[in-house]
């Protein structure tokens, strides 16, 4: 036996046991269902301002942005930031989360743009 | 107005401690400030073309395209700053070592430039879209350039202390101020790739917001200078501190790596 035969079939059984790897990661994260909420941003102003989501749990947010200024989704509490432009979605994900409020707002129109995420 | 002055300020501050922090070092290496022209230059366009393509941009890789440029940009500034220290500790051990020009280009236009564009791209974007398309832009204009000078006046004042140290006291002090804001750097592409689920979120290690509030002042300048989190995650965590050990590790390269040159009695005239 050769090394180039050696060599090729280690990095066969390796390329196979790759693709096993990848197909069982893929399939444990679809599996892993992640709640989807949304919140809709109109006239500078969150709906609804106050949010509830389950705790200790990864969750997806879709942030629609039906005004035409864009706005930017920020919190120091869930340490989120992601500019929205008009007319547009936006999607972020939070948690792991304690119980507790989280507040977080529009940093362009800071007086307005103030909600919180309540996680139960 | 005051809401401009705020916002405005917040991205200005967050670059300009590292503008400052790189002109006092580049007096250090015996080199002036052509450099800035064209990191301002880069930096202005690339905020611009960013603000400009924003909504494209978010669309690609899957609707976190912000988050992967962010991040992106986040990280090669970190890399650059390590490189800025690994250049600076072979100047401190050689004092004849001069850091060649195209490398000085590429590290400090490199980093300055794209902290612009990543600041700047904000600060347009509300400008354009709260002042111009609003019709506000006297409001917001003026609410802008005082956040613009409150932000220039931290920075000239940090400038003119880094200045009045010695070189080499200044350069371990830059060196210093590097490693730090690279740190916050990479603390932050943390955020933006939890945020993107690109790495794993966790509960928050601590919670320190009783002590300095983010929203503060305090907390905004900690978080500007050394990327203060009061509720930072395991993720965040870890790449702060790998970066605090990346820079450690250039410069203790620069350090051992090159043997001190032999004074000799006899000196060559510059």
């Amino acid at each position: 036996m050769t090394m180039s035969t050696i060599f090729t079939a280690v990095w066969h059984y390796l390329a196979r046991g790759m693709n096993i790897l990848l197909l069982w990661v893929a399939a444990a994260a679809a599996s892993a269902q992640t709640p989807v909420f949304e919140i809709e941003i109109r006239e500078h102003l969150f709906f609804p301002a106050e949010l509830e989501i389950p705790a200790n749990q990864k969750v997806k947010l879709i942030i629609y942005n039906h005004d035409a200024t864009p706005e930017e989704f920020e919190s120091y509490e869930l340490n989120r930031e992601k500019v929205i432009v008009g007319n547009s979605q936006g999607v972020v994900f939070i948690g792991p989360l304690k119980p507790g409020e989280y507040p977080f707002f529009g940093e362009f129109n800071l007086k307005t743009a103030l909600g919180k995420i309540i996680v139960k | 107005m005051t809401d401009a002055v705020v916002i405005v300020l917040r991205e200005v501050l967050e670059a300009m401690l590292l503008i400052c922090m790189l002109m006092a070092s580049s007096t250090a290496m015996g080199y002036r400030f052509r450099w800035m022209a064209l990191a301002l230059l880069l930096g202005v366009g690339g905020a611009t073309i960013y603000a400009l393509r924003l909504e494209q941009i978010s669309m690609t890789f899957d609707g976190f395209g912000q988050e992967i440029v962010n991040s992106t940009l986040l990280v090669a500034i970190a890399v650059l700053l390590a490189a800025h220290n690994y250049f600076a500790v072979r100047q401190l051990k050689d004092l004849q070592y001069r850091i060649p020009y195209g490398v000085l280009l590429l590290v400090f236009v490199g980093t300055v430039s794209m902290a612009i564009t990543r600041e700047g791209a904000e600060i347009y974007l509300y400008g354009y879209s709260y002042g111009v398309l609003a019709g506000n832009m006297t409001s917001v204009f003026s609410g802008g350039a005082i956040g613009v000078g409150i932000g220039l006046s931290i920075g000239i004042f940090f400038y003119y202390a880094l200045i009045s140290l010695p070189r080499n006291k200044r350069l371990i002090t830059c060196c210093i101020v590097a490693l730090v804001l690279a740190a916050g750097m990479m603390g932050q592409a943390a955020l933006y790739l939890s945020q993107a689920d690109l790495l794993p979120s966790q509960q928050p290690l601590w919670d320190t917001s009783n002590v300095f509030a983010e929203s503060s002042l305090v907390g905004e300048l900690l978080h500007a200078a050394i990327g203060y989190e009061a509720s930072p995650s395991l993720t965040q965590v870890l790449l702060y501190l790998g970066s605090v050990l990346t820079s450690l590790v250039a410069m203790f390269a620069a350090w051992f790596l090159y043997k001190k040159p032999i004074e000799t009695g006899l000196r060559d005239s510059q």
